[in-house]
């Protein structure tokens, strides 16, 4: 029998050398990258040390695409919390097409973004979109809304990353819902305790973990989301109304073709994830204390 | 009674969210043009019509996007899965020093986003001669699907009694035959997971398609899809019926295997 360590790294090499190459490898060139000028395409590249972070200090594109980068995931993270624990609660309980509904909730989330996107951008359009219908004939409003112009942009990229996204809240919420045991609740039933006060009471300290989780994951996809945010705005137009950090970092190397401070951009993006996933860490790690 | 009352108001809400967009694009792509613009508008066409679907396959590429998504789809599928069932095994059924440190490093690197690293990424792949070609998709997809995949799988194989494979290669099984014929076949709900998240992902990824293809002919759905959106005035019928040929496979595929998919889920989570 053959259980030799040498045959165990020897299957373990493909993986191995696709990871080390094509994700840590870049990980460190992209450091090495933030410190040059390099032009995106040409073999161009100079020495600049730590230039391009002193001009992101002062630049204010760079704070403007790290506030409305926050605004984007902040807004779309609480909205998906409420609405997918909401949804996951209510396909925890018994009732007749349960398992049906339980798969129509995943759509949204596996759809590919693009026809998430032209999709809402349909519903939402200022002349023929049925969102302006509706509204229109329920008299909520008298004109219809440029829901895709500057004014509204961040509101309907918002509507269309929750809906795009809740479904993995519901799904990763409602799989530790069913392991917890139906005994907590009989108990509290005995007790007299309502129905808030058994979610308040059970489930939610029965959750919490992940919740910290969902928490910590959703965050860091949404602030470092790309396709959504460009394929709603596009490059012109309002498109500076949601330019969130990514797709700023994508503008740079892409669009001005300065890689260097492409890549300096999305170091600088790594380090705000960092401490931001370290001050939550640190301020949940006191409360448990406390609790 | 107020109880169902409350369930199947909030189901019915549900269902709504869920499904009803995706209804509304269908009606859409399945209307004539005049229809679609009719006031007030009507939720099941009046008259049912295939003429967006037939404007859409006649007059843009959409067919090379769609065999060029499939082929690389799959060929991700594919390549994913080998690479990470026989990772995955390595860290299960080998000991060797270090193994439980790689299995961290693997999924440390699950936590840095595409778009963190996509410029020295398109340098990379510049430098290697494979820019603009479906192989350099095909290794994105796959380097960014192997971490999740291989905690999964390593997950299921951690499952599967050794016992069983000892009995084979007892009874005379070489290793390869005992894995092919014991151990794999037991993990099949793990590979179909790991599959369909492979898929999923490979299927709609907009990033690196639009950073590492340039002509045309070599586009995938999502960046051809959106260059027909921008090209001129929006053909909404059409765009719609774009929508829905992408929808169908990722759906199909969805309803196809739900079981095991619910499965994989619990045992991992997703990104995105």
């Amino acid at each position: 029998m053959n259980r030799h360590p040498l045959v165990g790294w020897l299957l373990l090499a493909p993986s191995l050398l696709l990871l080390g190459g094509l994700v840590l490898f870049p990980i460190v060139y992209n450091v090495w990258l933030s410190l040059h000028d390099k032009h995106a395409f040409m073999p161009v590249q100079a020495f600049v040390g730590l230039r391009h972070y002193v001009y992101f200090a002062q630049d204010a594109e760079f704070w403007s695409s790290v506030r409305y980068g926050v605004i984007y995931a902040g807004l779309t993270l609480v909205l998906q919390l409420l609405l997918g624990v909401s949804a996951a609660l209510l396909l925890n309980e018994g009732f007749r097409g349960r398992n049906l509904l339980r798969g129509v909730v995943l759509f949204p989330y596996m759809i590919p973004t693009i026809v998430a996107v032209i999709l809402w951008k349909w519903l939402l359009n200022d002349s023929y979109g049925l969102v302006n219908h509706l509204l229109l004939a329920g008299g909520l409003v008298r004109t219809p809304v440029a829901w895709l112009g500057k004014d509204h942009i961040m509101e309907s990229l918002i509507l269309t990353s929750v809906w795009q996204f809740f479904p993995f809240v519901v799904v990763t919420y409602l799989a530790r819902l069913q392991t917890i045991a139906p005994e907590l609740y009989e108990a509290a039933k005995v007790d007299g305790a309502g129905a808030w006060r058994r979610f308040r009471h059970i489930t939610l300290p029965q959750t919490r973990n992940v919740l910290f989780v969902i928490v910590l994951l959703r965050s860091i996809f949404m602030f470092t989301k790309f396709d959504t945010v460009w394929l709603m705005a596009g490059e012109g137009g309002v498109s500076r109304y949601v330019r969130t950090l990514p797709v700023y970092a994508y503008a740079r190397s892409f669009t001005y073709l300065q890689a260097g401070m492409g890549a300096a951009l999305a170091v600088l993006m790594f380090l705000l994830l960092l401490a931001a996933t370290a001050v939550y860490f640190r301020a949940l790690r006191g409360d448990e204390a406390v609790a | 009674m107020r109880r169902a009352l409350a369930l199947y108001g909030g189901g019915l809400v549900l269902l709504v969210i869920g499904a009803f967009p995706l209804a509304w694009m269908l009606s859409t792509a399945l209307k004539p043009s005049g229809e679609i613009f009719a006031t007030p508008p009507t939720l099941v066409p009046k008259v049912v019509t295939l003429e967006n679907f037939q404007r859409l396959f006649a007059e843009t590429s959409f067919l090379t996007y769609f065999t060029n998504s499939v082929l690389v789809s799959l060929a991700t599928v594919g390549l994913t899965l080998s690479v990470s069932a026989m990772g995955a095994y390595a860290l299960t059924r080998f000991t060797f020093a270090g193994r439980e440190r790689v299995a961290g490093l693997i999924l440390m690197t699950y936590m840095f986003a595409p778009i963190m690293i996509i410029i020295p990424f398109y340098i990379l792949v510049k430098q290697l001669g494979i820019v603009n070609t479906r192989l350099a998709l095909v290794l994105s997809y796959t380097t960014f699907c192997l971490p999740f995949c291989l905690w999964l799988l390593r997950s299921f194989f951690h499952s599967i009694p050794l016992e069983l494979e000892e009995a084979a290669l007892v009874d005379g099984a070489d290793l390869r035959r005992a894995v092919w014929y014991v151990v794999l076949p037991l993990a099949l709900p793990g590979l179909i997971a790991a599959g369909i998240f492979t898929f999923i992902l490979a299927w709609n990824d907009f990033l690196f398609a639009l950073v590492l293809i340039t002509s045309d002919e070599l586009k995938t759905l999502p960046v051809g899809v959106n260059d027909l959106f921008n090209a001129t005035i929006v053909d909404w019928g059409m765009i719609m019926a774009a929508g829905v040929m992408i929808t169908v496979p990722t759906i199909a595929f969805f309803v196809a295997v739900q079981r095991y998919l619910i499965q994989g889920w619990g045992a991992g989570g997703v990104k995105g």
